[in-house]
């Protein structure tokens, strides 16, 4: 458009702009969308950066939280979410077709739980958002189940000798969600103070709840 | 949040769970059309048949990506709909 004078060889020069890889169609025609939509006032900018990540590279374990922090301070949901967890998760609008079923598996003094998907990346992502990264990766989906102990650690989580360690392999079918032990010190706090405790690994198992004063 | 209408109600291409994008524009397209639909107020089953029309003028090619066949199509039918709506 910019080049009439038959020197396609630099057609790339003409705006100052080199492009690492070419622009499909699609993106062409998504960019021109979004312009005429933010000229008109439809969408902003912004309102997309914040529904991409929101939605789409991580709905984020929030949701999960929110699970925990209502099951340390009902002790009816408590019992209900130990009893149907998907229903239970389900009564606070988290669903998805991924997650029709979901077990939750509490911690207590005795055992600890961690999930894992020893075949590929089955993961409870209406209550965790997307898996990290390296809960895809081979060594640990392999070590979590030989070595859990030495896992753990590696994670920074110690724990009594005593304190027996469990292991759940997640499905298609089933997937896991932990119930961390609620943190000492935390009587007072509301439930929404509570949720900000509770870490995306602390519901994986490779990871405690923070403290209060950390929070 | 998994309650957004348009995001529960479809069959998105995902793989064990996750959203699959192969490029960004697939995801910019997803998130402009969440916020457009909703500020339009097109209803969930009136788009979904905009979706399933824009497959269907696709086409299906066993080579192509699902995730690129899928969003082109996505793409396809959001700016027909704005091109009428807004």
């Amino acid at each position: 458009m910019h080049d009439h004078d038959h020197h396609h060889d630099h057609d790339h020069d003409h705006d100052g702009h080199h492009h690492p890889r070419p622009v499909s169609e699609q993106e062409l025609r998504t960019r021109a969308l979004e312009a005429t939509l933010v000229e008109k006032g439809i969408v902003t900018s912004d309102a997309i950066d914040a529904i991409i990540d929101r939605y789409v590279n991580d709905i984020g374990p929030q949701n999960g939280a929110r699970v925990v922090a209502r099951a340390w301070s009902d002790p009816a949901y408590h019992e209900r979410l130990l009893a149907d967890g998907t229903a239970a998760i389900a009564e606070l609008g988290f669903t998805g077709e991924e997650g029709h079923t979901i077990v939750v598996v509490e911690n207590t003094p005795d055992a600890h739980n961690v999930i894992v998907c020893t075949l590929c990346s089955c993961y409870p992502w209406p209550v965790l958002g997307l898996p990290p990264t390296w809960y895809k990766s081979a060594p640990y989906r392999a070590r979590v189940v030989a070595e859990p102990r030495a896992v753990l650690e590696e994670f920074g989580v110690e724990l009594p000798d005593a304190t027996e360690i469990r292991v759940w392999d997640s499905t298609a079918e089933v997937r896991y969600l932990v119930l961390p032990m609620r943190p000492a010190g935390t009587d007072t706090l509301a439930e929404d103070d509570l949720a900000a405790l509770v870490t995306r690994d602390s519901m994986i198992g490779t990871g405690l709840p923070l403290a209060p004063t950390a929070a | 949040m998994t309650d957004d209408p348009y995001l529960a109600t479809l069959d998105l291409p995902r793989t064990n769970g996750e959203l699959v994008f192969d490029e960004p524009w697939q995801a910019r397209a997803l998130g402009t059309g969440v916020i457009a639909l909703r500020e339009l107020g097109v209803g969930t089953v009136e788009w979904r048949d905009a979706l399933a029309e824009a497959i269907d003028r696709h086409g299906h090619d066993p080579d192509e990506d699902p995730a690129n066949a899928y969003y082109t199509a996505w793409l396809d039918a959001l700016e027909r709909i704005v091109a009428a709506r807004a």
